[in-house]
């Protein structure tokens, strides 16, 4: 009997102990960074923390050493999110506890220009005489309708073709990137080539259909909205139904690994995919993913030409701390300077036209693509995209189509079942 | 008289003083968001513009949203395959535990909690590798016993399994732990007797521990009932892409549906009407326990 007392005054005690345990765990983290950022404070009073919520690593790191060195008064601390709830966790903080800098890509400009007065107005910092620097329809995605600038452009999203050199070789395939390029004029030819891909080696060519997606749907001048955002043409547009059939037709040819994954990340080493529809700042993802492989990708012309995928606005919003320091850094980072360093380090393509036609970009060739000229590339790529209008919904548009050919991927429906599901499931929440 | 009754309502007021704490931090944290509920789910509200009352659009518009009946079936899947496999292996966890003569007792038993306090979050990621397509040790695993691959997250049976997993996992040892906290102070002599008669073990088991233990078994009953119907961050981690709990919403929750049209569709007036309807699901659920417990404790 005494032994059971004993037990069970002993089990309690593990079971507060574990609960103590759990909840020193988080209260330790918490005081060891506020102790951090109060310690850092008060040993430099004047110190201004600038608070830099961003999805994805945009690789800054180093030109924010950079700044923090030539201004020591300013340090800047990045908060670094998944990408839908980085942008969905900004929305809905504007009110209470905000960063004093946002990154925005431009599948969400849209929604956040319905909120631009919870942004400060970057012409307040000079902003408006930059507008020239920039591609106008990048710069278009921080202008709200009254015209206030909320946001300034990162960079821009030219597309291409990443592909393993040494896989092609391995499935008897041209290597080089004239003759990879010429392979597929059209997205017809480039199922075709993917099919035999997989014939010689029996692995996949894409990791998955979405690669299809997104990079017919951005080929056009219309995505889910009309040109001037007036109507949704998410059901009509000829060109999103190509390309929702051309991703069922490279179900085939497909792995089906969900973008971003572990098994995604393995894939860029372990060839469980050849090819990746590439935007420029894939490259600085790839590089990241696979350092070993250098020399083996490589990169080609996209078919059917260019589009645009990704690209950011840099924001401050209204209730930020430190608005002008951080309007002062945004303009310094997203100089066309700084966006060409950032382009020659980790490949995100600048959207200051002066880039365009400066010798030193064009010429540039990356070492780890097999010396591909990237520079020239994708410069042709920004030359020949076709800006389009990206809507509020976008990204529930977006979201529907992409786990409809998730479905027709696994089998689970086929792709007239999946499409009709998407297109009701859309009309449910968006109209 | 009058001095007397003075005294008693100063020490009325310092208990009223004393458990304010509670009172103040659930009216702040308990009573207003459930109120505050209510209210905007009687609204069209986002972040875009003015609150408009709508009345009860938004339910309305919820009895006939397909995702929501698929969210309740789910919700009502992984809470059964979760809960009846969790109990009854807590129960002979405990059993043997309380029973055995093996060394370092204590141990063992401090060692069954120690999956409740790993973070769900790192649970659920460790989960969806072992349970990966293509490079997961479970599939590895049924590839080398002659068996072919699942593709656990894209079934709906499968990934309901694979959540239940992880709940199983987390929280068998905590229930063994409160069902073995009951089993000690159940009598010896209860056991001596039944020796002496000839009683198996396995009918010691069924005949005194469960019945002497039953209040216990009753509260896991509904502590897990109310656990198991917001199940949340196993199938939002599991997704990993968004929160349509899989591309078929083969594993969205009613939690998971919550949060999507709250925070990622940001119709908070929607979310809120599915806040209502989940905690009348689990109300109706803790009031059929009620009645089924009070049955169960006059028989």
């Amino acid at each position: 009997m005494f032994s059971k007392k004993k037990w069970l005054a002993a089990s309690a005690a593990a079971a507060s102990a574990a609960l103590v345990l759990s909840g020193c765990a988080g209260t330790e983290s918490d005081s060891s960074s506020s102790a951090g950022g109060s310690s850092g404070s008060s040993t430099e009073s004047n110190q201004k923390v600038l608070q830099f919520w961003a999805f994805g690593d945009m690789g800054l790191a180093e030109l924010i050493a950079e700044y923090e060195a030539a201004n020591p008064d300013i340090k800047i601390e990045m908060k670094v999110s998944d990408f839908d709830p980085h942008h969905q966790g900004l929305l809905t903080s504007l009110d209470s506890a905000t960063p004093d800098i946002a990154a925005i890509e431009v599948g969400y400009s849209s929604l956040f220009k319905a909120v631009s007065q919870k942004f400060v107005d970057l012409a307040e910092y000079g902003a408006a005489d930059l507008e020239g620097d920039y591609l106008d329809w990048r710069w278009a995605h921080g202008v709200d309708l009254d015209g206030r600038i909320f946001g300034i452009p990162t960079d821009v999203g030219p597309m291409a073709v990443c592909y393993r050199s040494d896989l092609f070789a391995e499935a008897g395939l041209p290597t080089d990137r004239e003759e990879v390029s010429a392979l597929w004029p059209t997205w017809e030819d480039f199922i075709e080539v993917g099919q035999q891909y997989v014939d010689a080696t029996g692995n996949s060519f894409l990791s998955s259909t979405g690669y299809v997606w997104n990079a017919v749907k951005n080929q056009s001048d219309e995505k889910f909205y009309s040109a001037d955002g007036s109507s949704l043409v998410y059901d009509t547009n000829p060109q999103i139904k190509r390309a929702w059939d051309l991703s069922v037709a490279a179900t085939p040819i497909a792995a089906n690994i969900g973008d971003w994954t572990a098994d995604w990340n393995a894939g860029m080493n372990n060839g469980a995919y050849a090819v990746l529809t590439c935007p420029a700042w894939m490259m600085g993802y790839i590089q990241g993913q696979a350092p070993d492989l250098a020399g083996a990708w490589d990169v080609a012309a996209m078919p059917e030409g260019g589009g645009n995928w990704g690209g950011s606005q840099l924001v401050v919003p209204a209730r930020a701390k430190y608005p002008a320091e951080a309007a002062e850094f945004i303009k310094w980072v997203l100089s066309a300077d700084k966006q060409l360093e950032l382009f020659k380090a980790k490949g995100q393509f600048p959207s200051t036209v002066a880039a365009y036609s400066d010798a030193e970009l064009l010429a540039f060739e990356s070492e780890y693509f097999n010396n591909a000229p990237v520079g020239a590339i994708y410069a042709e790529g920004v030359n020949t995209l076709l800006p389009l209008y990206e809507g509020p919904k976008e990204r529930v548009i977006d979201t529907e189509f992409g786990s409809a050919l998730g479905r027709v991927a696994n089998g689970e429906q086929t792709p007239q079942e999946a499409y009709d599901s998407a297109i009701e499931a859309i009309k449910r929440d968006v109209g | 008289m009058a001095r007397k009754s003075r005294l008693k309502s100063a020490e009325e007021r310092t208990g009223y003083l004393y458990t304010s704490p509670f009172f103040l931090v659930f009216a702040v944290f308990g009573l207003f968001p459930i109120v505050y509920t209510v209210w905007v789910a009687f609204h069209q509200w986002d972040p875009f513009g003015d609150p408009t009352w709508i009345g009860m659009d938004n339910f309305v518009a919820l009895a006939d949203d397909p995702r929501l009946w698929i969210a309740i079936r789910n919700t009502f899947s992984i809470w059964i395959l979760s809960t009846v496999p969790q109990l009854v292996m807590a129960l002979f966890l405990a059993w043997m535990l309380n029973h055995s003569r093996i060394r370092g007792n204590t141990f063992w038993r401090s060692l069954i909690l120690v999956p409740n306090i790993t973070s769900v979050v790192a649970v659920a990621v460790v989960f969806g590798q072992l349970f990966g397509r293509d490079y997961g040790m479970v599939n590895w695993l049924l590839t080398v016993l002659g068996f072919s691959p699942i593709d656990w997250v894209n079934g709906t049976l499968s990934s309901h399994i694979l959540i239940s997993f992880m709940v199983i996992w987390r929280w068998t040892g905590y229930n063994a732990l409160i069902y073995l906290a009951a089993m000690q102070a159940v009598p010896e002599d209860l056991y001596e007797a039944a020796e002496v008669d000839g009683a198996s073990k396995f009918r010691q088991f069924i005949s005194i521990t469960i019945p002497q233990i039953r209040p216990t078994l009753i509260f896991t009953v509904i502590v897990s009932t109310i656990g198991g119907l917001q199940i949340f961050a196993e199938p939002l981690i599991l997704d990993g892409q968004g929160y349509g709990g899989g591309v078929s919403r083969q594993f969205s929750t009613v939690t998971l549906f919550m949060f999507e049209q709250g925070f990622s569709r940001f119709e908070y007036g929607y979310a809120s009407a599915i806040a209502i309807v989940l905690a009348t699901i689990v109300v109706a659920f803790s009031i059929l326990n009620f009645l089924v417990v009070r049955r169960i404790q006059k028989a």
